[in-house]
């Protein structure tokens, strides 16, 4: 993994490279087939298929939306890029159910915090992750999907 | 011939619960349930029981299939050109944000059940989705073949022992596994419910037989922690996600 800092309010964002041209050939080559074919989606929302499961980038910025409802939560970051310019990050967590019980709830995310988030990248290369955990500037920790070699990245 | 009362009555119900199937004698599986996470699969037996033919899909709690692995199903050439169609991406859409799987998928999700029984009936509640299953013990055949299909599908079920058998059809076409393959609506289902003796785990295999979508037979197994006491949450399911 290559890690770049970028100077943004004093916090850092770690860049992977642009993951797999190929996943987004054949993403475009599926699109194409359902169009032709019109198959519609019938499946629940798979991780799998989104996420690179063995790979953690972070992004930091400040919130500017947190919506924190099933199937999944989502948060809005803008982040600065290496150029100083406004980048706009979405953010997918786990069901709101399953963090819930892991201590999280509507409040625990607020437009306005700072925020570093780690987490999965989409397989497609938009500024688009799956939560791994949160960090807040005081040292709290939100954990949504804890990477666990022995366990398999989830699907809630 | 009148209903027996009095003595004669608690005779006859002595000598119905002798029986083998007597439903009183049934385990109560009544609890709240929540996904066990195994790393070693402590429901084996019931695994073992099944058709050594049946394909075992590994993709059940937290684990998940890639985009491409039918976990070494041959699939019929109409559900190829189903997975060649498929675009991950429109299940972001407000259309089929909350397009919940059936039966044959959402047992298998990491979320929590609560389970109501009684001895001709038994009721699960779902928190995935929001979704509930009720499984009838009284004897009924399932509807005619061209009745309605559901995402719970009908199920009728009886007690083999200290496992609960339960058959399941009219299930609603959907997801069978979350990487494009979905099963058609004539998949037939068998399950078997065992706790283990202590009553703290609660393992289920499906046993699935889809002859339009892929060929043999496919199977899941889970598990469940008893955590008496506790509930499930509303799912809710926002169809706004992804805009």
């Amino acid at each position: 993994m290559i890690r770049v800092l970028l100077e943004d309010s004093g916090m850092s964002r770690r860049f992977v490279p642009q993951p797999l041209r190929l996943a987004r050939a054949l993403a475009l080559a599926l699109a194409a087939a359902a169009l032709a074919i019109g198959a519609p989606a019938a499946a629940h929302h798979s991780f799998a298929v989104h996420f690179v499961a063995d790979k953690l980038i972070d992004v930091s910025g400040t919130v500017t939306e947190f919506s924190f409802r099933n199937p999944h939560g989502l948060l809005a970051l803008t982040a600065k890029d290496a150029n100083g310019k406004d980048q706009q990050w979405k953010i997918e967590t786990n069901s709101p159910n399953i963090l819930r019980r892991r201590g999280w709830s509507e409040t625990s995310i607020k437009p306005g915090d700072l925020v570093t988030v780690e987490g999965y990248p989409a397989r497609d290369g938009s500024n688009f992750m799956r939560v791994y955990r949160v960090t807040f500037p005081d040292g709290r920790e939100l954990v949504g999907q804890r990477p666990d070699p022995t366990v398999p990245s989830g699907k809630d | 011939m009148r209903a027996p009362h009095g003595l004669l009555r608690l005779l006859v119900l002595a000598a119905a619960c002798a029986a083998p199937l007597c439903a009183s004698a049934a385990p109560n599986l009544e609890s709240f349930w929540t996904p066990k996470l195994e790393r070693a699969r402590s429901g084996q037996a019931l695994i073992d029981e099944l058709p050594k033919a049946a394909v075992l899909i590994n993709d059940t709690g937290a684990g998940e299939l890639a985009a491409g692995d039918f976990a070494g199903l041959k699939l019929k050439p109409s559900a190829i050109e189903q997975v060649k169609a498929y675009d991950y991406k429109q299940e972001l859409k407000r259309e089929n944000t909350c397009n919940a799987p059936s039966v044959a998928f959402f047992m298998q999700a990491p979320f929590p059940m609560e389970v109501y029984q009684d001895e001709k009936l038994i009721v699960l509640k779902m928190e995935y989705f929001d979704l509930y299953r009720v499984i009838f013990l009284d004897g009924r055949p399932h509807p005619p073949a061209d009745a309605p299909h559901s995402k719970s599908g009908h199920s009728v079920g009886h007690w083999d022992g200290d496992t609960l058998v339960v058959d399941t059809t009219h299930i609603e076409s959907g997801t069978f596994m979350n990487n494009g393959f979905n099963h058609s609506d004539a998949l037939h289902m068998v399950e078997r419910f065992r706790m283990s003796p202590d009553g703290k785990t609660l393992w289920l295999t499906q046993l699935y037989d889809d002859p339009a979508t892929f060929d043999g037979l496919a199977a899941r197994y889970m598990a469940w922690t008893r955590k008496a006491g506790d509930h499930v949450y509303p799912y809710d399911c926002d169809p706004s996600y992804g805009e």
